[in-house]
């Protein structure tokens, strides 16, 4: 039915009963010229009804803004000759749109109108210092150029080891400029994170681990991932057998002696990435607690099962083996692995 | 006028503060909650919104409206709001979700959420800008029949009579779809309520008679007094349903559990299981929970969160019975097996109550509590010192203090090692019950131990399966061990410490087959074997171990679980076997075999959250 003037530059998505949706922006323009002293129209489009449709609405947002822009300045509506010209336009527009996401709509010679479908996606996590940005795919898939400056600063120390603070400190680059970087990365799926490398680390596997068995495609990508440059390819089952090996308690380093001969042809630092990019494995962190302590004591900030070691070796500058050793003589303070 | 005002001022207003940049990362409100309930009708009167909550005060209302008189097509002078260049404009002050829906008007909502009468009885949705309503839209009588009424000289036929009704939630735009799906689901149980007291004893029409008759009073206040109230707060203590939806609203957004009485009489009750099934700050999607659900079983066991006390008080008079003997029997011990023998029940009863239970938040699965069964730390465990879980475990087990209880667990460690045997019995049934508090609060995770077949490759083709070996489930078709249904049962023998294992399934080669060495022996191992590739099978007929047909058979039998998917204790229940035995199986075939643990992902759904 026709829109209620209350309803003016507002998006309204219905579903009606025939398994349809339908995304309208109904538009109210007053005007002494129109009969009834007002032009009301609406450039509505028809879903099926089960479909995701918010990528949509900014679509018909724009349509709207630009058809009543048209409406004021000639008359583009309103006048029945260039009306006629809105059938080929919505038929180009429904073409394009479905066929590539994006339309490019001609109205005369001085106006065109442009749109494209914006894919939704999900806030991204919070960056770290202590995260560990790594590419999804091979970093010369992407077009360097199309990137910020800071982006393109930090790319090249983007490794899959360095992390966040790291990559700062290297590339000369303001910490917070470059956490949103890499979360503007993240948001676009270009990278993704995992934790700091070392050979002190624990694993453990996941259930997620027997895709590596199951699905056809993660094999090939992970052996060719993990496999040492210019060896052959390693055998599915010494990298199953390695990524089975880490359990908790056993640090990489342990694995490495124990496993010597499945490691011939596997690269055990891209292994432990590519375990945690696909979440076949997750990684053990530390967490100090002080459970005891006399009333005159501070209380604690940092040892509170709240921060990892991870976290609190990158905020204070120790070392691992600093914060062990400083730990371990002290009897007020327990350590729980997660 | 008051209504004909706030739809054209809030026209520049709504446009300027509703739009929202699209990479905007703030969040806003509850996601899960709903923001607002309304009940509009339709009828011979016309539309009618007849209650909404929450309501704001008429004063609050008009005046930001008097202010901001300007054309939303007038270019931004003052601004107050930023624009980016491909002119969405970003809002400058955040808006509460009450803000987004107190924008609509009574008179608007009434028009566009009460229906015409051939969209009832469907689900109704409709989203405008950053809200979207939800509801049911009910019949109360064929329309015809109003007509019929009409000649009728009878005097109450000239009364107004209601045509429809709609309970409609509020949510704002992005809310999952799985909430929307329950929201539409409660608005359809309080419809069918109301339908059925309307129907009996025209409870509806008389609530609604209440509703219109505050509204006109407090408009003709208005009036001649000037001083604006709100119609909806005069209302709420006069109308049951108007306090009914109004407990409705203040559930869904708290505990996410409702229960109503309709009229003092019919029961509704709905849950929220995304306010329910929280694990480490996400929901925990409905689907998944169903998925999780159906793979339970039979040696899986219930465990209650509530103390079983605090659980029968909260069921109603008239619960089933089968549902209270379950809870009165049920234990961290016992599987759903011996649970039904206990409570007298079939198992498939105990497989929908425990469903139920889980469902409603009031129990989780796990595997049953038993010597052997390892226990770790959840990666998503609370273990900070200040948590109120810490506080909580200090009340509950005095002179214990949490968080070294879970370092404990840093390693994965067995209930028999947690227990020290020296410890007088009181101390080790209280650490049992440390164990049973914090599964209850999901701080731990059990690990399983799972196997895989894998052989060696030979010399010339190192590398990948090849297309013919994968996948080693598809070719032996593994038999059916899912559903309930599918289980024989017959009187469990017991192997494991605290834990009774299953029958054997109907066709399990354990019964069939003699012992010893027979030609039928043979033959069946030999059938079993065939489904590997012959380097497979040349490198295990060449293990020493297969030199021992007893153990070959053993393995052949159980070749199908080797694929990583079937867990120790599953492959005990199934085959009646002791963990023993199996253990010295896998030792003996460990050239072929490579083994891990982790966490079951069947309930592991219950201990950590998903994406």
């Amino acid at each position: 039915g026709s829109p209620g003037s209350s309803f003016r530059g507002r998006c309204s998505v219905p579903e009606t009963a025939m398994g349809k949706k339908l995304i309208g922006c109904p538009v109210c323009i007053e005007h002494k010229k129109y009969s009834r002293n007002a032009l009301l129209f609406n450039l509505g489009l028809v879903c099926d009804a089960r479909t995701k449709t918010c990528a949509l609405e900014p679509i018909v947002k724009k349509l709207s803004g630009y058809l009543t822009t048209l409406e004021l300045e000639s008359g583009f509506i309103s006048n029945e000759e260039s009306k006629q010209k809105l059938l080929p336009i919505m038929s180009t527009l429904l073409e394009e749109l479905n066929a590539t996401g994006a339309c490019t709509l001609p109205i005369d010679e001085s106006n065109t109108i442009n749109l494209k479908l914006i894919e939704q996606r999900r806030d991204p996590l919070i960056v770290q210092e202590y995260d560990v940005p790594v590419f999804t795919q091979c970093k010369d898939h992407f077009i360097k150029s199309q990137w910020d400056l800071t982006t393109q600063q930090i790319l090249a120390y983007i490794d899959g080891f360095r992390h966040i603070q790291k990559i700062s400190a290297e590339a000369d680059v303001e910490l917070n400029l470059v956490r949103i970087a890499v979360q503007n990365l993240l948001y676009y799926g270009v990278v993704t994170l995992v934790s700091i490398f070392q050979y002190s680390n624990v694993y453990c596997t996941t259930p997620t681990v027997q895709s590596l068995i199951d699905d056809r495609s993660i094999q090939e990508e992970c052996l060719n991932y993990v496999t040492k440059k210019g060896q052959k390819r390693a055998c599915l089952r010494d990298v199953f057998q390695l990524y089975c090996g880490l359990t908790p308690g056993t640090t990489v380093r342990d694995l490495c002696s124990r496993y010597s001969q499945q490691l011939q042809r596997v690269d055990e630092r891209r292994l432990i990435q590519y375990g945690l990019m696909k979440a076949l494995i997750r990684r053990l962190q530390k967490y100090p607690v002080k459970v005891t302590r006399d009333e005159r004591s501070r209380p604690p900030r940092l040892y509170t099962g709240c921060h990892s070691y991870d976290e609190i070796c990158c905020k204070t500058g120790m070392s691992y083996k600093e914060l062990d050793e400083r730990l371990e003589n002290d009897p007020n303070i327990i350590v729980c692995w997660k | 006028m008051y209504i004909h005002s706030s739809s054209f001022d809030l026209q520049g207003e709504r446009k300027s503060m509703y739009k929202q940049s699209e990479n905007s990362f703030f969040k806003r409100g509850e996601k899960t909650s709903p923001i607002s309930v309304i009940l509009v009708t339709s009828g011979s009167r016309g539309n009618k919104l007849l209650f909404r909550y929450p309501f704001q005060r008429v004063a609050d209302c008009t005046s930001s409206l008097t202010t901001k008189q300007r054309s939303p097509y007038a270019l931004n002078t003052t601004g107050d709001v930023l624009e980016d260049p491909d002119g969405d404009s970003r809002e400058q002050t955040p808006l509460t979700d009450q803000q987004l829906v107190a924008g609509f008007s009574d008179i608007i909502l009434a028009t566009i959420l009460a229906t015409k009468s051939d969209m009832c009885g469907k689900k109704f949705e409709l989203k405008i800008d950053n809200v979207r309503f939800v509801g049911h839209p009910t019949l109360l009588q064929h329309p015809h029949t109003i007509q019929v009424s009409k000649t009728d000289p009878s005097p109450k036929r000239e009364m107004p009579t209601m045509i429809l009704f709609s309970v409609v939630f509020a949510l704002r735009a992005n809310a999952d779809p799985s909430v929307i799906s329950c929201m539409h689901n409660l608005s359809r149980r309080i419809a069918i309520a109301l339908q059925h007291e309307e129907r009996r004893c025209q409870y509806l029409t008389r609530e609604a008679k209440l509703m219109l008759a505050v509204q006109d009073e407090v408009t003709n206040m208005t009036e001649t007094d000037g001083s604006p109230q709100s119609p909806f707060r005069q209302i709420l203590p006069k109308c049951k349903l108007a306090r009914d939806l109004k407990e409705a609203y203040d559930s869904l957004c708290t505990t996410g559990v409702v229960r109503l009485h309709i009229n003092n009489w019919l029961e509704v009750s709905f849950c929220l299981p995304h306010k329910i099934h929280r694990v480490g700050g996400n929901h925990v999607p409905p689907e998944a929970l169903e998925r999780s659900l159906k793979a339970i079983r039979p040696y899986h066991a219930l465990l209650l969160l509530d103390s079983e006390k605090a659980l029968l008080a909260q069921l109603p008079l008239d619960c089933s019975p089968a549902l209270v003997r379950l809870i009165k029997t049920c234990s961290a011990v016992k599987n759903l097996q011996q649970l039904a023998q206990d409570a007298d029940l079939n198992l498939l009863q105990i497989f929908q109550i425990a469903a139920h239970l889980v469902y409603w938040g009031k129990a989780i699965i796990v595997y049953p509590l038993c010597e052997n069964n390892v226990y770790m730390l959840s990666p998503h465990a609370n273990i900070s010192l200040y948590s109120p879980l810490a506080e909580a475990f200090g009340q509950q087990f005095p002179g214990h203090d949490l968080p070294s209880m879970l370092a404990k667990f840093s390693l994965p460690l067995s209930l028999s090692e947690f227990r020290n045997p020296l410890d007088a019995s009181v101390q080790e049934a209280q650490l049992i019950q440390m164990v049973v508090w914090m599964l209850q609060r999901r701080l731990l995770i059990q690990l399983h131990t799972y196997v895989c077949l894998l052989v060696p490759p030979s010399e010339e083709e190192p590398g990948l399966l090849r297309d013919e070996e994968l996948p080693l489930v598809a070719r032996v078709g593994g038999r059916s061990l899912s559903t309930p249904s599918a289980l024989s049962f017959g009187s469990p023998t017991s192997s494991d410490d605290m834990t009774l294992t299953s029958p054997s399934m109907d066709n399990s080669s354990a019964e069939l087959l003699p012992g010893g060495d027979s030609p039928l022996n043979r033959r069946m191992t030999e059938t079993l074997l065939a489904s590997l590739t012959e380097h497979e099978r040349q490198v295990i007929l060449n293990i020493p171990a297969a030199q021992s047909p007893e153990d070959l058979r053993m393995f052949a039998r159980l070749l199908h679980y080797f694929r990583g998917h079937h867990h120790l204790e599953e492959i005990m229940y199934n085959e009646n076997m002791r963990r023993s035995q199996l253990k010295t199986l896998f030792d003996k075939f460990r050239s072929v075999l490579v083994v891990t643990n982790h966490e079951d992902p069947v309930i592991s759904l219950f201990q950590s959250p998903l994406e």
